[in-house]
Formats: C-alpha cells, structure tokens, sequence
C-alpha cells in the first residue's frame, strides 16, 4: 500500500512545554486513520505540524513523500483540512466563505458544493457571526469536501454537529474512503472512530502508545462476559485471565483475557450455563484503559 | 431596577484588581505628562518668552491646533495662561481616548469575545457589567485629576495657583468621563468591538474639527461642544469650573440613555440593522487580495474619509491666516525678517502631522494579518496552496496602497482649500502639496517596515509601534513650540524626512528611509516565512 503520510519520531516544544516528544505512524492511501487521545495529548499539534503551521525540532514527517515544512505548497495542492473549531469572519456569508476556501484550493466542484448545502441543510445566506457552532463546523466540512484531494485531515471535524449531520459526514467519509483517499480523523467521538476507522492511533502525552487495526487492538485486551448457570458460578473467579469478578447469585459478570476465553468455556461448560452474553471490548474500553493507565 | 445591576460590585472590585496595572500605567503617564511639564514652561516664560509665545499663538492656525486662550493682550499673559493654552485640550483628548478605548473593551469587546455570555450565567445583572465599568472609569478619571492637580502645585510655580491646579486638573478628568460615556453609547449601538471604537474615535475626532473651526470664528460656538467643555474652563486664569458641571450633567444623561439602549437589546446584537447576504460569493472576493480588501474595506474607508476632512479642515485655515498676518505687523515683522512665508512653514508643519496620522491606516492592515492569524480564521487557508509569502506581500501591497491614497488624499484636499481659501498671493501652488506629501512616503513605508518587522519576528508587539507613532506625532505636533533638545525631537523618525515645502527636497535622507524601510521590510518576511503561526497558543 501507499504511504501518503508518514511520521517518525517528530518532536516539538512549545518554550518548557513539550507537546510533542515522539510521534511516529503512518496513513495510508485508501484508509481511515482514527487519531484519539486525551485534551492536551498532542493530537492537534501533531496535525499542524503535517499542515506546515508549526515547524518540528527534529523527526521526520513527510505527506505524498514531501517534507510537510519545506514543500508544504506541493501538498497542500492536494489535502484538505477542517479544524476542530471553524472561526469564520462574521461579516462575510457561509456561502461567500465556502466558495473562498473552493477556490483558494482549486479542484472545486460546484454541484458537489450545492449537494452538501443541501445535505448538511446550511443556510449559506446568513452571516457568520450568526452561525451556530454546529453551522460554522459545517461551513469548514463543505468547503474541504467539495474539492477534490488525495488526504483529508479532519480534527475534531463534528464537534457540534447534530446526530443527523454526523451520519452525512460519516457518509461522506466513506466515500471518500471508497475512491481510495487516505483520510487522518482525529475526533473524541470513539463511536465515530469505530465505524469508520481501519486502524487507530493513541497518543498520550505526546507519545504515540497503541496503533493498530480496531481487530488487533480488541485482541489485546478483554472481553466483558454476564454468565447464569447452574451449578456455583463461584468457582470461576479464581481462574486464569479472570478480572473484575462480580457474583449475585447463579449470576456474574466478569471481564476475561482474550487469550483465556476457550479454557473458561470449558470450565463453563461443566457448570451448566442458563445464559451466556460476550461483549467485545468497546474502542471506550480499549481508551479508558490507555487513558487512565 | 436593582436585579438588572444585581452585584455590580463584586465585578467593579475584580476589574480594579485585574486592570490595577493598566489603571496604574495609565494615571502615571498621562498624569505626568498633562502637569510635568510646568518647569520647562516656565523656563520658556522667562524674559520676552511669554510675549513671543502669545503673538505667536494668536495664529488662527495655532488656535486650530491648540485651542484658544482667554487673555486678551500680550501683559497679561502668565504662564498658568500660557501651560492650560498649549496642554490643557491635547492632554483633554488623550484622556478621552484613553477611557473609551477602555470601556468598549471592557462591554463590546467582552461580548463580542463570549465572556459577557459567561458572566451573565452567573448571579450578576444583565447590565452590571456596563455600571462597573463606567464606575471604575470615573474613579480612574478622579484619581488622574488629584494626581494632576497635586503635582503642579508640587512645582510651586508663579501663577500655577491651587485652585488653577485642581481645575486643570478635574477638567482633564471631565474629559475621560466624557469620552467613557460616548464610548459606553456606540458600545450598544453599534454591531462590533470596532465598529464602537470607529465610532467613537470619529466622534472625538469630528468634535476636536468643530471645536477648531468654531474657536477660530466665534468661540460662542464652542461652548455648545462637549470637547470645549474642557478648556473653557480656562484654569489660572478665569477658573470658570461650570463648565464642568454641564459636563457632569451632560455625562449622567448619556450614561442613562446608554443603559437604556442596552437595557432594550439582546446580547451579541446592536441597534444597526443586519442585512441577509448573498449565497455565492462575488469574483472579486475569491483570493487573497480580494479577501483582505473585503476585511479592511470599513477600517480603510473610515480612515481614508478621516483622512479627507482633515486636509480640508487644516486647508480652511489658510484664509484667516493669511487676514491675521495682513493685521499683526510683529508677526509680519519676524516673518518677513527670516525670509519664510507663514504659509509656507504652516504647511510643511501640517504635512508632517497628517503624514503621521495617515501611517496609522498602513500599520493597521499589516497587523490585521496577526489578528486573523491568532483568531484562528486563516486555519483553512494555511492548509491551501496559498503560500505565506502570498500572505505576507498582499497585505504589505494593500497598506502601501493605503499608505499612498492616504497621502495622495490628505495633501490634495489640503491643497484644494487651502488654494481656495487664500485671498492674497501665496507661494504655494498644487504642486508643493503634492511634492511635499509625496516627500513624506518613504515615512509612511517605514511604519510598514516596521509592522511587518513585528508580524515577522514579534507579532504581539504589533500594537507598540502605535506607542512610537504616538510620540513621533507629539514631537512634531509641539516641538515648533517647545524648545526641545536636538537629540529628542532626532528620535521622532519624521525629523530626518525634509519638511517641504519649507526645505527643499533630499534625495539623500530620502533615498535612505526608503531603503531601510524595504529592508525592515524583508526581514519581516524572513521571520514571518520562518516561525510557528500562532494557533493554539
Ligand atoms: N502554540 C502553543 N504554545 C504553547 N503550548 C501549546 C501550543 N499549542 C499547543 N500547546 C500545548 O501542547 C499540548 C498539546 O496540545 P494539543 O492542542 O495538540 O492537544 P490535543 O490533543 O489536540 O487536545 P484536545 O483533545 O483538547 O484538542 C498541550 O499541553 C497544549 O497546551
Ligand atoms: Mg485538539
């Protein structure tokens, strides 16, 4: 596969602050890369450091294999970018800005632009300052989606949107996905991530700590298992790779090593089992346990 | 009633305790610099100094500038008489300023930025906000009167009286409370932080013009100007303090009127009407020329119409001075005797001021680049082919633009009245006014240097070369009359430009401001291709 970005060991300081100490992973063409972490992790710095706004103090980050700072013009020909938090002038209209930022990025398509109006239902009539924070964020997501790009690096693209809007933009990012772009997506919405991520990277603390697909990730840790049998369920909570037990009864809830799951079946098995309910790890999981760790 | 200024007071003691060091910088300086300088006027005063400075400020043009002076006949001239005459209305208008820069920062600019939205959810009344801010600006003001007063009779000068002090004193402070309360009304008239800065500045700008003419014809009509108000009172010498009073009362009605206005409106919104846009955008607006020009046309405009009416209202003075010279034969005399036509040393001062005062619009355009930049509306177009240089070079291109129809409009509406105006035959033609304006560009590119300097390397202090302007503009605005050593009025870049048409052109001096104000130029943009843009911080 194509690496359209790739990242390692990029480092940068803000004066004492180091928001950055190594970030290394890769996108690319044709997939979805969700970029979680916890406030003030890096994400946001990582991204402007990949759009040329902030220069690194060492590492090596490169986009369509261009350095991101000294040929930042020859890639910007071909990304696209919303921030987190679209700041609009607000005297000027939704619709005079959008077709702004089309053109200062050329590769327009106008009947895309009316197309997402539609959709995303904005009002491109109204002036800026009067737009809701949801408005303004969809101002920035039709502007980069009506143009055509090989990378779209979205942070924190739907804060704000509604549900409803949320699923047009979740539409759109698997189009794009399907014409085989690379797309970064960093977003504190895991469900979002979830259904549209092939691989997740999570940093914390300016360090890059798991990246790997939504499948190899789950694999690391647990799976939630709520058990009713006959016998004592009891008996299971000293087994290898059982956590968090947690008995009522003929009733348990506990969480179990991936790795364990056939020797507790077979325990289970002998016990009698009136109901048996896995639950894969929730991306949630999976960050609340990297988070807090 | 009491609900909507519900503990007003917890936020008038927070603003004390997080503006004390403004608050402190403020009262200091122009404290000091509205009584200190009484010793070097008494200097002046000494011998025939005092007879001198009244003849020769009995020029139409003088009293444009500075204001007018109650004493009639040159014995009677003192230097309380001569010290309330030079500063009391230029000291007047910087108070002025002052306060209402600080109140639409305090209310429009609060609200405009969120944090008024967050201050209400608390249990403060709706229009608590607006009381303690005014409340904190008087007391701001009363402290500036005692400090003023207090240190003039602290020199113990000849005829700088006690109650002469006090009144000067009080009517610099009557002049902030004054400009406060204008301020606090654009505040909830207009739409925007700016657009209630604009607004209020013109004001003030609009009421000195008035003034100027008004105190030149019939200075009856000046007590009708709120700005008069302040130097009618003409302390040390008629002490008349009820112009204050009216001031006061003029005060508590706007004040009334302001909180009225706000009482009635919604947060966020002013009394100017929105009109609904357009859905596509027009060509000229796609790209970044077409861009910034759309960001600074109101700035430019206003600035540019400012700059109109000054040259008009500088130009309308020719006339009565030339009927002045025709009646004064001392004046005449000195003239005649070195050889300069009034005129012409009239207009080369002239020059100069409204050069300084037309570099303000350039230095503006380069710093609303930095602005844009830190609120965050570049975000998108950083990520687009858009270079920084593009950046970079069409705001430089836009305020040197500025800078030259500034320049080219200042001199030309000066010319046009002036030449108008003038009975009697004068040297000057169209030409000189445009030459000498013209003269002056490579100053106006040197603010620009400098600006882009700060965008480049240091753009937080892009507000600091306004401080330095301010002072070259002081300089030159009294250093005709005060007799300042050389190497303080050197420091004011503007004393290295020749004065035409008085000097005649230096092709030295001009070629190099030129030169180093292209070269601050481009180290400016080597910083600005070079740093972090600041997102985030
Ligand atoms: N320009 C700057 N100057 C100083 N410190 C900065 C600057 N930009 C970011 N930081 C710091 O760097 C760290 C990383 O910030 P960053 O914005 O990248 O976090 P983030 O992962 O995007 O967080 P969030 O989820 O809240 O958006 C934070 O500690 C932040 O305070
Ligand atoms: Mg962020």
């Amino acid at each position: 596969m194509e690496k359209v970005v790739e990242l390692s060991g990029v480092q940068k300081s803000f004066g004492k602050v180091r928001a950055l100490k190594d970030v290394s992973f890769t996108v690319n063409a044709g997939e979805v890369v969700g970029f979680i972490g916890p406030n003030g992790a890096g994400k946001s710095t990582t991204i402007r450091t990949l759009l040329g706004i902030i220069k690194r103090d060492s590492g090596n980050a490169t986009i369509f294999n261009m350095d991101v700072w000294k040929q930042s013009l020859d890639i910007h020909k071909r990304i696209s970018y919303v921030p987190g938090d679209v700041s609009l002038w607000g005297n000027l209209t939704g619709g005079e800005i959008i077709d702004l930022f089309i053109k200062l990025h050329g590769n327009g398509n106008k009947a895309k632009r009316d197309n997402l109006i539609k959709r995303f239902e904005l009002d491109p009539r109204k002036k800026a300052k009067s737009y809701s924070k949801g408005n303004r964020q969809k101002v920035g997501l039709i502007a980069a989606l009506s143009v055509e790009s090989d990378l779209y690096i979205f942070d924190e693209p739907t804060s704000g949107l509604d549900p409803l809007m949320e699923a047009v933009f979740q539409e759109e990012v698997a189009r794009i996905k399907q014409a085989g772009k690379a797309i970064l997506l960093s977003s504190h919405i895991l469900s979002e991530v979830e259904r549209l991520a092939d691989k997740v990277v999570i940093i914390r603390n300016g360090e890059i700590v798991e990246i790997g697909t939504l499948d190899a990730l789950r694999h690391l840790t647990r799976t939630t298992i709520t058990i009713e049998t006959e016998g004592d369920v009891a008996v299971m909570a000293d087994l290898d790779g059982v956590h968090d037990f947690n008995q009522t009864d003929h009733h348990a809830i506990f969480s179990v090593d991936n790795a364990f799951i056939n020797s507790i079946l077979l325990v289970a098995t002998k016990l009698g089992v009136r109901r048996f309910e896995a639950v894969p790890p929730t991306l949630e999981d999976l960050f609340m346990r990297h988070y807090e760790g | 009633m009491k609900e909507k200024f519900a503990r007003w007071d917890i936020l008038f003691f927070q603003y004390l305790k997080r503006d004390w060091k403004k608050i402190l910088i403020w009262i200091l300086s122009l404290g000091l610099f509205s009584s200190g300088f009484v010793p070097f006027f008494n200097e002046m005063s000494e011998g025939e100094g005092l007879i001198a400075m009244y003849e020769t400020l009995q020029n139409p043009a003088m009293i444009y500038m500075i204001g007018p002076t109650s004493i009639n006949s040159a014995g009677d001239y003192t230097l309380g008489a001569m010290y309330a005459h030079e500063m009391l209305l230029f000291s007047s208008l910087f108070a002025m300023i002052i306060s209402a820069l600080h109140v639409v920062g305090h209310t429009r600019k609060e609200e405009d930025l969120g944090l008024t939205e967050l201050v209400r959810s608390f249990q403060i009344g709706r229009q608590a906000n607006s009381l303690a801010t005014i409340v904190e600006t008087i007391l701001i003001n009363g402290l500036l009167a005692l400090l003023i007063g207090s240190v003039m009779i602290s020199f113990d000068a000849y005829t700088i009286t006690i109650e002469g002090s006090f009144l000067f004193g009080a009517s610099i402070g009557m002049a902030g409370i004054l400009g406060a309360t204008i301020a606090l009304i654009m505040a909830q008239i207009m739409s925007s932080s700016s657009g209630a800065t604009g607004s209020t500045l013109g004001i003030i700008g609009l009421l000195y013009i008035i003034r100027a003419g008004t105190d030149v014809t019939n200075i009856e009509f000046s007590k009708a100007n709120p700005l008069s108000w302040t130097y009618l009172t003409f302390p040390f010498t008629e002490n008349d303090g009820s112009f204050l009073i009216y001031a006061a009362v003029f005060c508590l009605v706007m004040v009334i009127i302001a909180f009225t206005l706000e009482g009635a409106r919604d947060m966020g919104s002013g009394y100017l009407p929105e009109r609904a846009g357009r859905d596509h955008a027009n060509q000229s607006l796609l790209s970044i020329s077409g861009l910034f020009i759309r960001l600074n046309k109101n700035v430019m405009i206003s600035w540019l119409v400012a700059f109109a009416i000054m040259g008009a209202a500088y130009g309308s003075i020719y006339g009565d001075m030339q009927g002045f010279l025709e009646s004064n034969e001392l004046i005449r005399q000195m003239f005649v005797s070195t050889g300069i036509s009034v005129e012409v040393s009239f207009t080369s001062t002239i020059m100069m001021i409204m050069i300084i005062l037309v570099s303000i619009l350039p230095i503006a355009v380069v710093n609303k680049l930095f602005n844009e930049e830190v609120q965050l509306h570049l975000s998108q177009i950083f990520a687009t082919k858009v270079t920084r240089s593009h950046l970079f070079w069409t705001s430089i291109g836009l305020s040197t633009l500025a800078g030259v129809i500034g320049i080219l409009l200042a001199s030309l509406s000066l010319a046009w009245t002036a030449l108008s105006t003038m009975t009697q035959q004068s040297p000057l033609n169209l030409t000189s006014f445009i030459g000498a304006g013209l003269n002056a560009f490579p100053s106006v590119l040197f603010f620009i240097g400098l600006a882009a300097l700060t965008l480049g390397w240091a753009p937080r202090w892009g507000k600091a070369i306004y401080v330095y302007l301010g002072y070259s503009f002081l300089l030159n605005y009294f250093g005709s009359i005060l007799d300042l050593p050389k190497w303080v009025s050197r420091s004011a870049l503007h004393s290295w430009v020749a004065h035409m048409p008085l000097d005649s052109f230096e092709i030295g001096s001009f070629t190099v401001i030129l030169m180093i104000s292209l070269c601050l130029i481009l180290i400016g943009y080597s910083g600005y291709i070079r740093r972090d843009l600041l997102e985030g911080a």
